[in-house]
């Protein structure tokens, strides 16, 4: 029972982290319907910008003062080069045919892994331990700090974005331009900056989800973007992809499945049932867990 | 006839602008990890090429022609292995330094072979000298050898009861972790668990958890650095009380950055770190290194990787000739043993380097080595 439940534990941690990148994907499918393919390579970037900001501009200070102040920073960072990003690579597209843009997001990876190579260099860079190891023991499940960190913030950003979509006026300006974008130009929204608002949200929710990687694991690589961009990316699609609370679900869903494989199959199998189970929803329930309200993608 | 008569022409033009530059030049290649998870060994042996060439170049070169260095960057992936030994071969190398990792190394090993290349890598995988090829030369010491060491250490010296060794999937880390295993059988020790990771991919707590509930007394991981690290750090997260040992490769700077604070206590074993090499040639060169590059060489395995080189060319020299069959022929009969880095240097007849002596080091909490058991 102990392993079961540790591997719950280890499961809704890598969930939450998926999670959070998943939403930025969905967000900008639910508005734009596209696949934001650069997601997963902002989410690396933002892990190296926040390694810089803790050696540069904090002075390798450790405070709790010091890592909020970091988080802070890079989803700043990381909104800007979210809003640039839409810019310079999606709003002169916005009319082309789809092709386009997906081609256009995939060179928009390229450019920032590529980037992040150049600046950061090709090697493994090692997160400071900013948060104490400090482990509790329940009965032989074992729950670190950083877990509970991870478990709850990732916890609050998605409950406050789903109130912030559902509830305010400007949450109500996003569903509107994800149901129809000119009918929402018509009602008064400017579609440009609520476009440019989903970026941002997108974007600091990706760079939170970056820095909880090199908090938890340490190691970060310029290319590891790629990787956890596919993982969220399939989370979105298996939750439903333009659907915030099926990104949340389907990012879960996906941790806690992967740990289940790797811990009662194999790790060697672990992957390849992650994309059986895609597969087999997308024969099952092809809009997605929660996808089914096709009038309402947000 | 047309297009004939162009491609002749083509032809006239490439052979006269490659002849004069293969006269001039003694090409060498590198095939290493410089991008990628093993870019920090990848770039070390590079750099200790590179400042290897530039030294033999001051002195006059290698009879009168000056090393020209090539490098390729394998990523550590076998994809990319095999497109570098065909770019590396297209450019007339005489000789490839490489790869780090025996993956790439062996993916490598075939080109290299048929096109009379020779080949010196550091992988320790037994399979590297067990094909026969003569152009391959291993300038380190064979998996095997670490193996009964290893098993040797734990089951006899430490007598530890419950044992789990893990790898990866490469080459290098399954040969080791499977010679492992069967050596601690030999001796009668206990395997509890054989586990297998998936390099890079940071979760290892699931693979933990599992090898918690058996209870084991000692972990022995025959991965690489970069996973090793972050597997000591989530042993020590999830509470499992066993003493961990890393094989040779996580015998690198970065595992105790990745492991932090959880790296203290933590065993590596592996032959003598480049800072303890007692030989007069070593000291020299790593200090030249030092004053080139600003840091150490990250590990031994760059030093080995230079060894291989400077025992390649030494056959040269003592032939007289360029001639790689030569000079492969001269290394398989070596009767004095060449000075090197990191210890003498000969080589059998299958392209292994004799000798080898491993070392426990054990990690103190500021994160440097104390040796706990010299073989």
């Amino acid at each position: 029972m102990d392993i079961f439940l540790q591997q719950l534990a280890n499961g809704l941690t890598i969930g939450s982290m998926f999670a959070l990148v998943a939403l930025g994907y969905t967000m900008v499918y639910g508005v734009m319907r596209l696949i934001n393919f650069a997601h997963g390579d902002m989410v690396a970037a933002s892990a190296f910008v926040g390694l810089t900001i803790y050696t540069q501009v904090m002075g390798q200070a450790t405070s709790l003062m010091a890592v909020i102040a970091i988080f802070l920073l890079a989803a700043l960072s990381m909104a800007v080069v979210g809003i640039i990003l839409e810019r310079i690579a999606y709003r002169p597209l916005r009319g082309a045919p789809r092709l386009s843009a997906v081609v256009s997001a995939l060179g928009a990876s390229l450019v920032i892994q590529n980037g992040i190579m150049l600046i950061w260099g090709p090697r493994m860079r090692i997160f400071p331990e900013l948060v104490p190891q400090v482990y509790w023991d329940f009965g032989g499940v074992v729950i670190s700090l950083i877990q509970v960190i991870i478990l709850v913030l990732s916890l609050v950003l998605m409950i406050s974005l789903y109130l912030f979509v559902e509830k305010t006026r400007m949450g109500a300006a996003i569903r509107a331009s994800s149901i129809d974008q000119d009918a929402a130009r018509l009602m008064g929204i400017n579609v440009n900056s609520i476009i440019a608002l989903i970026f941002i949200i997108g974007s600091s929710l990706g760079a939170v989800g970056g820095l909880f990687i090199g908090l938890y694991y340490r190691g970060i690589t310029f290319n590891m973007g790629w990787q956890y961009g596919l993982y969220a990316f399939i989370a979105a699609i298996i939750g439903g992809i333009g659907n915030i609370p099926g990104a949340m679900l389907g990012g879960m869903l996906l941790g806690l499945f992967n740990a289940f494989i790797a811990g009662y199959v194999s790790s060697t199998w672990a992957d390849a049932f992650t994309f059986i189970l895609l597969i087999v929803i997308l024969i099952v329930r092809p809009t997605g867990i929660l996808g089914e309200r096709v009038a309402e993608k947000v | 006839m047309n297009r004939f008569i162009r491609t002749i022409l083509v032809a006239v033009v490439v052979a006269l602008l490659a002849v004069p530059a293969l006269a001039d030049t003694l090409k060498v290649g590198v095939q290493a990890p410089i991008t990628g998870s093993y870019a920090n060994e990848g770039q070390g042996i590079e750099n200790g090429v590179r400042l290897l060439a530039e030294q033999i170049n001051a002195k006059g070169g290698v009879m009168g022609k000056k090393i020209e260095v090539i490098a390729c960057d394998d990523q550590g992936t076998a994809m990319a292995a095999a497109i570098c030994a065909k770019d590396l071969v297209n450019k007339g190398v005489s000789m490839v330094i490489g790869s780090y990792t025996s993956t790439c190394a062996e993916a490598a090993q075939k080109t290299y072979f048929n096109a009379g290349v020779l080949q010196t890598s550091d992988g320790t995988a037994d399979s590297l000298t067990e094909k026969g090829y003569w152009t391959f030369l291993r300038n380190s010491f064979p998996n095997s050898a670490e193996a009964e060491f290893v098993a040797n250490y734990l089951v006899k010296v430490k007598k530890y009861k419950r044992i789990v060794v893990i790898s990866d999937f490469s080459t290098y880390a399954d040969g080791l972790a499977n010679a492992t295993q069967a050596a601690i059988k030999k001796l009668g020790g206990k395997v509890v668990s054989r586990d297998k990771i998936k390099a890079d991919s940071q979760n290892f707590t699931p693979v933990l958890t599992n090898i918690k509930s058996k209870n084991p007394d000692a972990i022995f991981f025959a991965g690489y650095y970069s996973d090793g690290g972050q597997l000591r750090a989530q042993q020590k997260a999830l509470g499992i009380k066993a003493d961990f040992y890393g094989g040779d490769a996580n015998d690198n700077p970065d595992f105790v950055k990745l492991a932090g604070s959880a790296a203290q206590g933590a065993f590596i074993i592996n032959v003598p770190s480049p800072d303890v090499l007692p030989y007069d040639i070593a000291k020299t060169f790593i200090a030249d290194y030092q004053k080139k590059y600003g840091e150490m060489p990250p590990s031994i395995w760059g030093l080995m990787n230079i060894d291989g080189m400077r025992a390649i060319i030494h056959a040269m020299e003592q032939n007289k000739s360029f001639d790689t069959k030569k000079a492969a022929d001269y290394l398989h009969n070596m009767k004095k043993p060449l000075p090197g880095i990191t210890g003498p240097i000969t080589f059998a007849k299958d392209g292994n380097r004799n000798g080898g002596a491993y070392v426990v080091k054990r990690i103190k909490a500021d994160g440097t080595y104390a040796n706990e058991y010299v073989q």
